[in-house]
């Protein structure tokens, strides 16, 4: 056994995790038909770091995730979570069909206790961060899934805003999972600006290696039933030949830009 | 690292693939052209009916009081408007669906919500609110007559037993079939029961509830006529019903027919009139409109 010392905090006031999960178990149904969904989860995202969750199906992903965005108990362990109310994104844009793009991000402000003169430049600023400035009075039928898909991240950052000062907290369920190809790739891209743009933190669930190492400053491996972390990795930038094709194949569609 | 130029050109990509990726506007064609496309087809089955009942009527194959001519009856129709008759009927009539309605819809709604949401409750009154839909209303107008006599208040009552069930039944149905995601959704926006419930739970299952509210009215409406047959003493004014049942009485024939033709206009003209113009816009508004044309 060697004994190491924790190296001593650079600052002075230690800084609280954004998310800080010790030991998360959580298992469905009781005695015969139980079934472990996560064992002994231990995880810790700093304050504006990108971590992409990474598994199989039925490694329990998603319900870390909920966990977490505060949908479920844990069986055992704790959760906390830095800031009051995470922001959250699912692999559907889940829109509300009957309100425009704009009042759907305005529904969140309101929920968040934003006043109605606050939430209408803060919705059109949110959706101009997501490039649909002036789209937001068309419904959500009428938007491609992409458009929807960054409707939906306007509307869970401004869910953030409100609750609490601090830098906010990004939960992603495989957000990009139902897109194609090419629309699957921009959006990496502009979620990787607004991340760089806002300061929050990151969890991001994907069962995609590439879409992992592409984001993630770190990628975290769950096992699947029960959900356990198999290994830590800290990520390298892209390939350069990737980013090569993709800059040509935006090239490409940019001439398609009205 | 991203080649220099990275953002304009990733802007420029996006809005791109936005451009290639909305779904097509759906031109729509002009106002006269959607009329005559839905206005028509039902003008022609119209005249084709009446045609061929005049036609019926000419080869005298029927006695006159079983088969009068069209324009027999359409001289009873022409008779009741001229002299302001017609309106005082259909008032009489109308007020009473609308008001017994009325109020259906303001204890259907909590109950809907009730059943919806109430596990308990849904286990206690669910199957007894579907059953209710199959008991023709006309079977509370001896209870109604017996509870308020022969009053306004028996024609209120019966309207009223006849349509909640459906209006309430209308409102589980479309809570039922919310995708689960939006409540979610709510809740991690933070939304509470009561914010949930005005934010999101009704707008949701409004289709639902408006498919409900249609069904209803049209009970109501059947179970007025009914009443308004049954239960009929001068007290109680003239209504569609009762001019029906004069009718009979007389053995006058275009009377009797006379009084269906305006029991159905009523009928059409609010489906007409106020249910389709809403359920089509929140339709349309959820580009859920495919199927209408």
């Amino acid at each position: 056994m060697t004994a190491t010392l924790e190296p001593l905090p650079t600052t002075a006031a230690p800084v609280r995790p954004a998310v800080e999960l010790t030991g998360v178990g959580k298992v469905f149904g009781r005695r015969r038909g139980a079934v472990v969904a996560l064992d002994g989860v231990d995880l810790r995202v700093a304050p504006g770091e990108f971590v992409c969750l990474l598994g199989a199906s039925g490694c329990g992903k998603s319900t870390l995730l909920n966990l977490i965005a505060g949908l479920d108990e844990p069986s055992t362990g704790t959760v906390s979570v830095g800031s009051r109310r995470p922001a959250v994104m699912f692999q559907e844009a889940a829109l509300m069909p009957w309100l425009t793009a704009a009042r759907n991000v305005e529904l969140a402000l309101r929920l968040a206790g934003v006043g109605r003169t606050r939430r209408r430049a803060k919705a059109e600023e949110l959706l101009e961060l997501v490039r649909l400035g002036g789209q937001g009075d068309r419904r959500p039928h009428e938007l491609s899934g992409g458009m929807r898909q960054r409707v939906a991240l306007a509307r869970s950052l401004a869910s953030t805003i409100g609750a609490d000062a601090g830098p906010g907290l990004l939960l992603m369920d495989e957000p990009f999972a139902a897109l194609d190809a090419i629309t699957r790739d921009l959006l990496q891209g502009e979620l990787l600006r607004v991340w760089r743009g806002t300061g929050a933190a990151v969890l991001f669930v994907t069962h995609d290696v590439r879409e992992a190492v592409r984001l993630g400053q770190r990628v975290v491996l769950l096992s699947s039933r029960p959900g356990r972390v198999v290994q830590e990795w800290a990520t390298e930038p892209d390939a350069p030949l990737v980013e090569q094709i993709n800059a040509r194949l935006r090239r490409e569609l940019s001439s398609h830009a009205a | 690292m991203p080649p220099s130029g990275g953002v304009q050109i990733d802007s420029a990509a996006a809005a791109g693939l936005d451009a290639l990726d909305t779904p097509p506007d759906q031109p729509r064609r002009p106002l006269a052209r959607r009329l005559a496309a839905t206005a028509l087809p039902p003008l022609a089955a119209l005249v084709l009916a009446i045609g061929v009942w005049q036609a019926l009527w000419a080869s005298a194959l029927w006695p006159e009081y079983r088969l009068p001519a069209p324009l027999a009856v359409w001289r009873v129709i022409w008779g009741l408007g001229s002299d302001g008759e017609a309106a005082g009927i259909l008032w009489t009539s109308v007020h009473r669906a609308v008001l017994g309605f009325a109020a259906a819809v303001l204890i259907a709604t909590p109950l809907g919500l009730l059943v919806a949401k109430a596990p308990v409750v849904r286990a206690a009154i669910g199957p007894l609110l579907s059953g209710l839909q199959s008991l023709p209303s006309v079977a509370w107008v001896p209870a109604a007559v017996l509870w308020f006599g022969l009053t306004d208040w028996a024609m209120y009552t019966v309207v009223l037993l006849g349509s909640v069930p459906s209006v309430a039944n209308g409102l589980v149905a479309g809570i039922d079939q919310i995708p689960p995601i939006l409540p979610r959704v709510g809740k991690v926006l933070g939304a509470g029961r009561l914010a949930a419930a005005r934010h999101i739970l009704m707008p949701a299952a409004l289709p639902g509830y408006l498919a409900g509210l249609k069904q209803g009215w049209a009970f109501s409406w059947r179970s007025l006529m009914a009443a308004e047959l049954i239960a009929t003493s001068p007290q109680l004014g003239l209504g569609l019903g009762t001019f029906l049942d004069n009718g009979r009485a007389l053995s006058d024939m275009p009377m009797v027919l006379a009084a269906i033709f305006l029991i159905l206009l009523v009928g059409i003209g609010i489906e007409l009139l106020v249910f389709r113009p809403v359920e089509r816009y929140v339709l349309r508004t959820r580009g859920l409109s495919g199927s209408l044309p």
